[in-house]
């Protein structure tokens, strides 16, 4: 602890209302996902727990957690240190771990019923949500589904090598279990009237998402060996044979959709794949990630060329391409520029084409909702509502297209939209404020902790099949992955109304976070706060607790230790991932530094016998600076007290962390 | 500010030990600022009463309350409750504030946890040191803004004497003579002059030598 008195800070205060400002992780998220803890509950390896956390905002979390592209690791504060958390891959192990615990899937059911009944058209990510969070919010959902099999794109668009189709099963049987009725097979406008539904329904939401594929105005499109990625993708998702596909197979495009075309044309046929697409390499609108998998299963990608004509009198033979010198306009609209007289060949014998998808709005009746000029369905964004009363939209046929995750976030508001519409008492969530970006001088003092990769199948095996590529993390690397989040937010939590202006926070606290001006007025920097718990440990008025484990906390959490059998209790380093009293029951801490002698004190009011803290060396800090020796000060001051008092000295026990199960965070 | 230490714990048992249901009272002024007697102390002073007296098969309740300032009446009002259940109070305050809950609950048996020591300085972080002793009458202007009165050990006016050794005092190589640290100060302000004026007879009676005291500010009056 600085042995030296602090400087007042001069610097501005942070904004008010710090304490309601929240991780960037959770603002970048479409769907507000408390990603900050779920993360710490699989540092803490309650996988349960998590998925709970996850399934509060999110009605498709195994699916999310495998093909999500993850905003949330853009904005994730540890990106700023190093690397960002691996937080779509802890999504996928709070699922994986639940299910592996036989926990976490058993389908909720809505307190209520409003008994009032709405239709949703199309069974994609934004039809689900919509389902899902109107059935929990008592109205009684009834989806229609024109393929054999709920899902929408995620089933017919979304290849089983990134997304297996029993995971989709199971998060749209739980949808389902949840009293959400799906009918597949029947088609709206055919099977069905889109007026008599209306009629027969207290709301309607149009969910059908882009589900046919725009062709290419080019000399040869018409030939039989032309075609279009998502009938090619249907095809693939149901297993139905793909016969024109031949040996040496052009991809026009340069989407995601693309990527998944040639991907599981390279795995159909073993021969060439090559994409072309408009832009430059750094342009594609496909993510870097998914462009290295295909580069690594072998694919070839030809950037800035645009498809000048197919050539082939009755078979293709390849494709006649001309140089894009631009894509985008000033003003950043597509507006490809080509330069007619460079031409080149690229010979194939297969043709598909992956440009892009629009929605089928035939289905329509004159009547309304209307669409524009150009097709599209007139829709107010804010209130998700189209130009006929009752009739609502949401997913890609409104927002274009986009991740699954923007689908669900549509879909989830057209929800609240529609039972607010019902009756049912429901407003939009307001909109959370991010903290700021670490301060260089805090970046400086996070222990360096490297981002852990996820285990995939090499390239040569997977193509040899449509099998899952990625493996998940193990739950000792997934644990040692969530303990780098830096807790945003869930740190100090400072109460102006008790603080006595002592300036021990500040004096202690590793990380300058805490704050005092000239007049005693202070707060703590959400932004420098590390969540380390040692300003906590030290304040004499009790103006500071901990969001995450908070003091009420941790002692609730002494009670459950101490039905274990052995009656004794193990303060444990969550950081550290092993046990020091395998006997004990466990209070998992981030750090023991965030016990104050007070805690300690509390096990034994509590009735424990003896107690056990984890610690590291003296040599070195662990996680936190300063950690251990606030931890060892603790135990002393606590030691000296049960002692005064008539308790033995051995009553409690400071134990080295023994040998680590994974490197130190 | 006022600090105080916390007396040995058999010492705080023997005072309550007697007594089934104690009140630890906590003030969050100058004994929490130095970190002995806030909330958080009487808190785990209550615990440590709890858990020995647990063990000793005491009988009893221990709890604690905490208020901003025990030297006011309004604050020792709003623990009335607390007090009220209790058969005594022990308060973590300096001695001021067992003596306001004594002027404030003249039934209640009071006793005091800590030993209340100085008026002091945060030189660092956890040290305190003693600059001012209520003398009354400051005279620091004459000394080059240092208290002879608290800081040497012989509260000489007109120093130093001559157990004045490297700077330090006599009674400790921890403590420095107060008068060693009065002259180089003024040797560095070029005011050494200031010492060839004798201080003279100090009006001790301003002190506590004169008895209690009392202050009272004129003003305004409800």
């Amino acid at each position: 602890m600085a042995n030296q008195t602090a400087t007042l800070r001069s610097f501005s205060r942070p904004v008010p209302g710090d304490e309601l400002r929240r991780p960037p992780c959770e603002v970048a998220c479409p769907i507000r996902t408390d990603a900050q803890r779920y993360i710490q509950l699989v540092a803490e390896g309650r996988s349960a727990e998590a998925l709970a956390v996850v399934r509060k905002t999110n009605p498709l979390p195994q699916v999310i957690g495998r093909i999500c592209p993850h905003p949330c690791e853009d904005a994730c504060r540890r990106g700023q240190v190093d690397e960002p958390i691996a937080i779509c891959n802890l999504k996928r192990v709070a699922s994986d771990g639940a299910k592996a615990a036989e926990l976490g899937f058993k389908p909720p059911k809505a307190a209520f019923t409003t008994g009032k009944k709405v239709v949703i058209i199309g069974s994609g990510p934004s039809g689900l949500a919509a389902a899902h969070d109107l059935a929990l919010m008592g109205v009684q959902p009834v989806v229609f589904e024109k393929q054999p099999e709920a899902g929408g794109f995620l089933r017919s668009g979304i290849l089983s090598y990134r997304l297996p189709k029993n995971i989709l099963d199971e998060d749209i049987d739980y949808i389902r279990g949840m009293g959400v009725e799906i009918k597949t097979g029947v088609r709206v406008g055919e099977d069905v009237d889109f007026s008599d539904l209306a009629q027969e329904f207290d709301a309607v939401l149009i969910a059908v998402g882009l589900s046919e594929s725009r062709s290419l105005p080019v000399p040869g499109a018409g030939l039989p060996q032309v075609l279009l990625a998502v009938p090619y993708l249907e095809a693939v998702n149901a297993g139905r044979p793909v016969p024109e596909l031949g040996k040496e197979i052009i991809v026009i495009g340069g989407g995601n959709v693309a990527i998944d075309v040639a991907r599981s044309a390279r795995r159909l046929t073993g021969g060439k794949v090559t994409m072309v697409c408009l832009e430059a390499d750094y342009e594609m609108p496909a993510h870097s990630w998914e462009i290295e998998d295909a580069t690594a299963e072998g694919i070839g990608i030809i950037c800035s060329q645009g498809p000048n004509a197919i050539i082939g009198e009755d078979r293709v033979e390849g494709l006649q391409v001309k140089k894009c010198e631009s894509v985008f306009d000033g003003q950043g609209r597509f507006a490809p520029k080509f330069c007619e007289t460079e031409l080149s060949l690229i010979s194939g014998d297969t043709v598909i084409i992956a440009i892009g998808q629009m929605s089928n709005l035939a289905f329509l009746p004159d009547t309304g909702p209307d669409i524009n000029e150009r097709g599209i369905l007139i829709f107010d964004r804010e209130q998700c509502t189209t130009t006929r009363r009752g009739v609502f939209a949401g997913g890609e046929v409104v927002t274009g297209p986009g991740a699954a995750v923007n689908a669900l976030a549509s879909g989830k508001r057209a929800a609240i939209a529609i039972a607010h519409y019902l009756g049912v008492a429901v407003d939009f969530p307001e909109e959370p404020v991010a903290i700021g970006e670490v301060p260089a001088a805090v970046a400086e003092k996070v222990k360096p902790a490297p981002r852990r990769k996820m285990p995939a199948r090499p390239a040569g095996g997977r193509l040899q099949d449509f099998n899952e590529v990625e493996l998940g993390l193990t739950e000792v690397e997934a644990r040692c992955e969530a303990s780098r989040c830096l807790l945003c937010t869930a740190g100090a939590r400072y109460s102006q109304l008790k603080c006595i202006a002592c300036l021990t926070c500040v004096r202690v606290c590793p990380y300058g976070a805490p704050w005092a001006d000239k007049d005693g007025l202070g707060g703590i920097s959400p932004e420098r706060c590390q969540a380390c718990g040692i300003c906590f440990t030290q304040c004499p008025a009790k103006a500071i607790d901990l969001t995450l484990l908070s003091e009420n906390d941790i002692e609730r959490e002494i009670g459950v230790a101490l039905a274990n059998e052995s009656g004794d209790v193990e303060f444990g380093c969550w950081y550290s991932q092993s046990r020091v009293e395998p006997e004990a029951g466990l209070v998992l801490l981030p750090c023991t530094g965030r016990l104050s002698a007070g805690l300690i004190l509390n096990a034994f009011e509590q009735g424990a016998g003896k107690v056990y803290v984890a610690v590291c060396s003296e040599s070195e800090d662990g996680h936190f600076i300063h950690g251990h020796r606030q931890a060892r000060a603790a135990v002393a001051e606590a030691q000296k007290a049960i002692e005064e008092a008539g308790l033995g000295p051995e009553s409690i026990e400071v134990r080295l962390e023994p040998e680590l199960k994974c490197k130190k965070i | 500010m006022i600090t105080a230490e916390r007396k040995e714990f058999d010492e705080i048992r023997q005072m309550t030990d007697p007594h089934e249901n104690v009140l630890v009272a906590g003030c969050n002024t100058c004994v929490a600022v130095c970190l002995t007697g806030g909330e958080k102390e009487a808190e785990q002073l209550a615990q440590q009463l709890r858990i020995a007296r647990n063990h000793d098969g005491i009988k009893g309740k221990v709890e604690a309350v905490t208020v901003l300032r025990q030297c006011e009446n309004e604050y020792l009002d709003s623990i009335s409750e607390q007090v009220e259940r209790a058969d005594i109070v022990l308060s973590t305050a300096c001695s001021i504030g067992p003596q306001g809950l004594v002027f404030r609950y003249p039934a209640k048996r009071v006793a005091p946890a800590m030993n209340t020591n100085m008026m002091g300085y945060v030189k660092e972080h956890h040290v305190w040191t003693e600059y001012c002793a209520a003398c009354g009458s400051c005279l620091i202007a004459a000394t080059g803004g240092i208290c002879p009165v608290a800081r040497c050990a012989k509260t000489l006016l007109n120093g130093p004497c001559g157990g004045s050794q490297n700077g330090r005092c006599e009674i400790s190589p921890e403590v420095p003579c107060a008068w060693q640290e009065i002259y180089d100060r003024l040797a560095a302000l070029g005011d050494l002059d200031t010492l060839k004026r004798i201080v003279g007879p100090k009006k001790w009676n301003l002190s506590n030598s004169g008895g209690p005291r009392t202050m009272k500010k004129e003003g305004f009056e409800p």
